[in-house]
């Protein structure tokens, strides 16, 4: 691999000393001149008619300015997913009817946070309750409540799809049997392959919703300026792009009069990619009454009311030849979609798109259906799909390896699929690191001395998984710009979110080794969507090879401007140049050069005043318009795929079913590691946070409400449980990524969450067919076995 | 958080008296690491907060060979966590805080209020329960002093009248070749208890001269389990013994199915927890 | 009807304030509200995360679970009285140099913590660390580096007492 000078470094972090110092501001730390505080009246009835909604004692409290409920936001719909197909259709403030416990269903303005709150009391709601469905299964049946009507979409208006130059209208959906998504993928004959297949199984998990747990609460700060008909927003965010596109479309306020400010923004995790109801409130409140509003969410509306990760009942049938060739894979969804669709009818795709740059199965059917349910909506989670799919196939890997006495490690690497291949779709696969990845792995875990000798309570498992590296969303593009200020210093404009990732310092090395500069001679202006480009590329783990390489083009944009200069300066050609600490020198004679802000003088001076700007921009599949159909699968998803395999090392006590994760090992492909510091500092995240996903988290349910909506009850990891990780680099580096770099942020957890059921299973011969691995179930199924 | 009247009180008599006009309408306060929260979320709504935190004298420790140990209400789990003496003499109160909820709730939460407040999952209680503790409670009429075993009623309601206060928990001195040992079952270490027992082992000559089990969160309060108890006493204990006894706890809770875990797999963690203290008592007193 | 308002003395960041506040507000509010302190931050209301964490009297405190008067005649530090000047405190250095924060909401909680913990225990083994910063979620990093950046500060005083800024 080639050496770089900045690149490749484990610099420090440009957003330390703000971080360190408390100096970071966050949404919830915005306060404006005469701000008002609002709070958001939430349904206690998980389905029923609103009778009537009785405002006026809230009204009269003083302090309040305002009570708003749906009558107010009547017509406006909002919606992840905004479709010919599958129309928006979550109401800004519930209308006739709600469907879940938490949806919004009156909010209030006061001048402080406790007149809000006690505001919220005084309004009374009539309901008439509805019988309502918690479960998919059920909620499928004739007979069953059915949660939506017809959903039409208002006269004249467009789907987001169509704004975004699809040219196909909103169509009606009726969803039949509360069905409000479906996909259905194949290739190959199943049919045929199962036929020859000489063993066949069948298995069935299902996967909890758990809840992103960013320490930062949702929240919104909105000020509409009355007489220029300007709405400034703080919010938090996983990119300004599409949450501006929705507050500009819900509330009819012209795109290029709505500007996001740039905030801190502490943590994402997919949990808030799309648009909530709180940040259109926020708005619609600030209009309204004309001045500056905040509305943060207390923590367990942050449960009840945003969105936790999508729930999934997984069933997977796998043909296999004796000597281990898989020859056909029948998989079949059911998710449990919550009251509106969310990001389902994209997740029930990805469970498909997310596996399939990993083994080679000539014949492949892939169905899934999105239920609507009384409960709140599911969401994108940090590998969105994958660690669903991964728990169920990698598990059933291991069970198959065992019924065919095959080594699970020989068995993986004889299945998977070789660098060059072109998927289905015409993905092809540029890199593949996987390979790699699970011999370093199980290499550097001593697997072959460990697996099936540890000893009775202790286990290893392997699993792998794949991320796609980003994939078309409005605006499609990621823009840059680079511009020389007067010091030989550069100032870089970049669109994408800085949400912890690091992308600040990551995208600064970029364009730093681009330029001969150090990575402090590039200033970072971030996050104000006035200031940056178009981005919205941190969806789908594209900040890597779509947004920063998009900086490092214009970075390179910039170079070529900077060498035909100093050329012109230096008369010499420009290939004979090159540049290093704010200055061109020529290659053979390195003492002969100018400098950067010599040089920007001359362009001014000579050149009409061109000052030296570079532009740049990078789009997510260049060959494609569009996003692929979710419901098909046909058409490309992303440009490159990143790859992870982790090993597991776990302890289960016997007498009580409880797993210890001893030690996890993460062999990861992320292209090229441009900072292994923050490359760690995700692959450790992902190690911990894939720990509490298999071992614990679990968003429960009573009859429609939350019932752990607190971190009392819903347990995170805390510092004293995470077990030793080792992470190891496989990286093949891929020819369209910025220095070869991919995506590092999402692959691994579901490779983690799929090990440590794997190594579970080792330990104890438990099957087990959901998560979380919750010690009692561990200790039921040993006493199951002791039984036998 | 409600509007109310705050009160910081100087005196233990101020304290007394002010609790007595006020009754139900106040709310006592010590480190509030409890009731804040339920202030915070509206869940009550007092017109006074009668501030005991600084009333010195409800902080101290004695300790007397003969006596025993007496420590203020106001002692934080802080100073129980870090105290030497306590490491000394009674080593399961120190050990056990390294699990009661985290460093900064311990520094400034105390040891009165946690037993007040009586949650059922608190963890200090049934080590103190084992250790035969008593608590005194004082009111503008007097004082009394009420066992440990005794205190809790129900989930968090306690035998504390509203005009009274707990003032100071006594531990009597631990005869020779005692032991006491807590286990405690989460999902994650610092997670939300899901079952816990206390156990405490005197020998006598190689016999059981006391023991003493206690359990929580396996029923409304911190419980005795007074027939594993009688299993052990007056007998050489040997796995088989506790293993007995643990089966007799089992029987003896009075667990309930919560999101965290069913009654049935309560059971099962009491028998084993209690085997694990037990036999931990048993190795300490032998060792002492 | 709201109760009046009652004057409390606390000496924050090391300077004396005297402050008329509303006796139902917490530390927490306090320092954000009174004082523009927006460091310590509220992540949770079920005193479970830690993110407010301050230092009392030589104590790490959840500040959004201590009463504001309470702290009548204290002292109180928080994560902008950390630094001094142009120098950053040991903490804040090893937190930079071992990239132990990521979205970093949770980070001037850790830092107060961890501060407290180290004034009180120099040197302690790493079991003893992590299980004294139980009381501080944190999503993003994992908690490998911050407690990393911890134990350095902790083994390397000197190397940190002499860095500049």
């Amino acid at each position: 691999m080639a050496e770089y000078r900045v690149v490749g470094k484990g610099i420090p972090r440009k957003d330390g000393i703000e971080k360190v110092t408390g100096e970071a501001k966050y949404t919830f730390d915005v306060t404006l001149p005469g701000m008002l505080y609002a709070k958001i009246l939430r349904s206690v009835q998980a389905h029923a008619r609103i009778v009537n909604i009785d405002t006026s004692e809230a009204e009269k409290l003083p302090g309040v300015r305002a009570v708003i409920t749906g009558k107010d936001t009547q017509g406006m719909k909002f919606g992840f997913v905004d479709t010919p197909r599958y129309p928006a259709e979550q109401p800004v403030i519930a209308e006739e009817k709600v469907r879940f416990i938490g949806e919004s269903v009156a909010a209030v303005a006061a001048v402080d946070e406790d007149t809000a709150n006690k505001a919220l009391d005084l309004i009374e709601v009539e309901y008439e309750p509805i019988p309502a469905t918690f479960d998919p299964e059920e909620a499928m049946k004739e007979g069953a409540p059915q949660i939506h009507g017809e959903q039409v979409p208002a006269p004249g208006r467009k789907c987001a799809w169509q704004d975004w130059g699809v040219a196909r209208a909103a169509r009606s959906y009726n969803p039949v049997n509360n069905i409000g998504a479906a996909v259905n993928i194949s290739y190959g004959d199943s049919e045929k392959g199962f036929s020859e297949a000489d063993y066949i199984r069948d298995d069935t998990w299902v996967i909890p919703r758990t809840n992103h747990a960013c320490m930062e609460p949702h929240g919104a700060v909105a000020s509409y300026h009355p007489l220029t008909g300007h709405l400034d927003l703080w919010l938090s965010h996983m990119g300004f792009e599409l949450k501006r596109y929705w507050i500009s479309k819900t509330l009819e306020i012209p795109i290029s009069k709505l500007r996001v400010h740039k905030t801190f923004i502490g943590g994402a995790f997919g949990g808030k990619a799309q648009v909530f109801d709180h940040e259109i409130i926020a708005a619609f409140l600030s209009r309204k009454l004309g001045k500056p509003v905040k509305l943060i969410l207390p923590r367990d509306e942050v449960f009840t009311s945003t969105n936790n990760s999508i729930a999934l009942k997984v069933n997977v049938r796998k043909g296999v030849k004796k000597d281990g060739t898989i020859v056909a894979q029948h998989v079949k969804l059911i998710s449990d979609m919550g009251a509106y669709r969310g990001s389902v009818p994209v997740c029930l795709f990805l469970c498909h798109s997310m596996r399939d740059s990993i083994y080679n199965i000539p014949n492949l059917t892939h169905e899934g259906v999105g239920v609507y349910t009384n409960k709140s909506t599911t969401m994108a989670k940090r590998g969105h799909g994958s660690q669903q799919m991964t728990t169920a196939i990698e598990s059933q890997m291991d069970w198959i390896a065992e019924d065919l006495g095959l080594n699970p490690v020989e068995f993986r690497l004889k299945n998977l699929r070789k660098k060059g291949d072109v998927l289905a779709n015409r993905d092809t696969l540029n890199s593949f690191g996987l390979p790699d990845c699970v011999k370093k792995a199980v290499e550097a875990s001593n697997w072959k001395e460990k697996r099936g000798k540890l000893g009775p309570g202790h286990g290893i498992g392997l699993a792998v998984s794949s991320m796609f590296n980003g994939s078309g969303y409005w605006p499609f593009t990621a823009g840059s710009i680079v511009r020389m200020n007067h010091d030989g210093t550069v100032t870089l404009y970049m669109g994408q979110a800085e949400f912890g990732q690091g992308p600040t310092t990551t995208t600064c090395q970029l364009v730093a080794e681009e330029l001969g500069l150090e990575v402090e001679d590039v200033n970072l202006i971030d996050g104000d969507s006035e200031l940056c480009q178009f981005d919205y590329n941190n969806f789908l783990s594209g900040g890597m090879f779509v947004s920063c390489k998009a900086c490092l083009v214009a970075a390179q944009d910039l170079r070529q401007q900077v060498l035909k200069v100093a050329a012109e300066m230096l008369e010499e050609d420009a290939e004979d140049l090159n540049m290093l600490e704010r200055r061109v020198y020529i290659k053979e004679d390195p003492e002969e050069g100018v400098a950067f802000d010599e040089i920007l003088r001359y362009s001014i001076q000579k050149h009409g005043g061109d000052p030296l700007i570079g532009k740049g921009f990078c789009k997510p599949v260049p060959e494609i318009e569009f996003y692929p159909s979710l419901s098909k699968g046909s058409g490309r998803w992303t440009d490159a795929y990143s790859f992870t395999a982790a090993v597991a090392e776990v302890s289960v006590d016997a007498e009580t079913g409880r797993t210890k994760v001893e030690h996890i090992w993460v062999g990861d492909d992320c292209g090229r590691e441009i900072n292994p510091l923050i490359c760690e500092g995700q692959l450790q995240s992902q190690a911990v946070m894939g720990m509490g996903d298999a071992l614990f988290e679990d968003v429960m349910f009573s009859e429609g409400r939350t019932i752990n909506a607190n971190f009392v009850d819903y347990e995170i990891p805390r510092a004293f449980d995470i077990p030793e990780i080792t992470i190891i680099d496989a990286s093949d580096p891929d020819p369209n990524g910025p220095f070869g770099a991919k995506e590092i942020g999402e692959c691994a957890r579901a490779a983690v969450i799929g090990s440590i059921v794997n190594a579970v299973y080792d330990a104890t011969k438990v099957k087990v067919d959901s998560l979380p691995l919750h010690p009692e179930k561990i200790f039921r199924g040993l006493q199951e076995k002791a039984k036998v | 958080m409600r509007e109310f009247e705050y009160l910081r009180m100087n005196t233990l008599q101020e304290a007394c008296s002010l609790l007595s006009e006020y009754k139900d309408e106040a709310k006592v306060l010590a480190g509030g690491q409890s009731l804040l929260t339920l202030l915070k979320l509206n869940m009550i709504s007092p017109s006074y907060l009668i501030d005991i935190k600084f009333i010195p004298e409800l902080n101290y420790m004695d300790f007397d060979e003969k006596e025993g140990l007496k420590m203020g209400a106001l002692t934080t789990h802080r100073t129980v966590e870090k105290s030497p003496l306590l490491k000394e003499k009674f080593t399961v109160l120190p050990e056990t805080e390294l699990v009661v909820a985290s460093v900064q709730t311990r520094n400034w939460g105390t040891i009165g209020g946690t037993l007040v407040h009586a949650d059922p999952i608190g963890d200090i209680a049934p080590p103190l329960i084992v250790l035969d503790s008593r608590v005194k409670l004082i009111s503008a009429d007097g004082e009394r002093t009420v066992p440990l075993a005794e205190f809790f009623v129900d989930f968090f309601m306690t035998v504390v009248e509203e005009n009274e206060l707990l003032c100071e928990i006594q531990i009597p001195a631990l005869p020779a070749h005692t032991g006491v040992a807590y286990q405690k079952f989460s999902t994650i270490e610092a997670g939300i208890k899901i079952a816990g027992a206390a156990a405490m082992v005197s020998l006598d000559d190689g016999l059981c001269k006391d023991a003493k089990i206690a359990l929580s969160a396996v029923a409304p309060v911190p419980m005795r389990a007074l027939k594993a108890e009688e299993i052990l006493k007056g007998k050489p204990l040997d796995d088989r013994l506790i293993e007995q006894a643990a089966q007799a706890a089992a029987a003896e809770a009075d667990p309930v199915t919560d999101m965290h875990a069913t009654d049935e797999y309560r059971r099962e963690l009491v028998k084993v927890l209690v085997k694990r203290a037990a036999k931990m008592a048993l190795e300490r007193a032998r060792a002492s | 009807m709201e109760l009046a308002k009652k004057w409390i003395k606390v000496t924050v960041n090391g300077e004396p304030r005297e402050l008329l506040i509303k006796p139902n507000i917490t530390l927490l509010d306090l320092l954000r509200d009174y004082l523009g302190l927006t460091g310590a931050k509220m992540a949770c209301i079920s005193n479970s995360c830690g993110a407010c964490t301050v230092i009392l009297d030589g104590m790490a405190v959840k500040s959004c679970s201590v009463l504001a008067m309470q702290a009548e005649g204290s002292e109180v530090l928080t994560v902008e009285g950390l630094a001094e000047g142009d120098k950053l405190h040991p903490l804040q250095q090893a937190f930079i140099n071992h990239a132990a924060f990521q979205c970093g909401f949770c980070t001037p909680g850790k830092l107060m913590s961890a501060k407290a913990l180290l004034d009180e225990n120099p040197q302690p083994t790493e079991e003893e660390l992590k299980r004294d910063m139980e009381g501080n979620l944190c999503r993003c990093t994992g908690y490998k580096k911050y407690i990393e950046a911890i134990m350095d500060v902790a083994q390397h005083p000197v190397k940190y007492s002499a860095k500049e800024g």
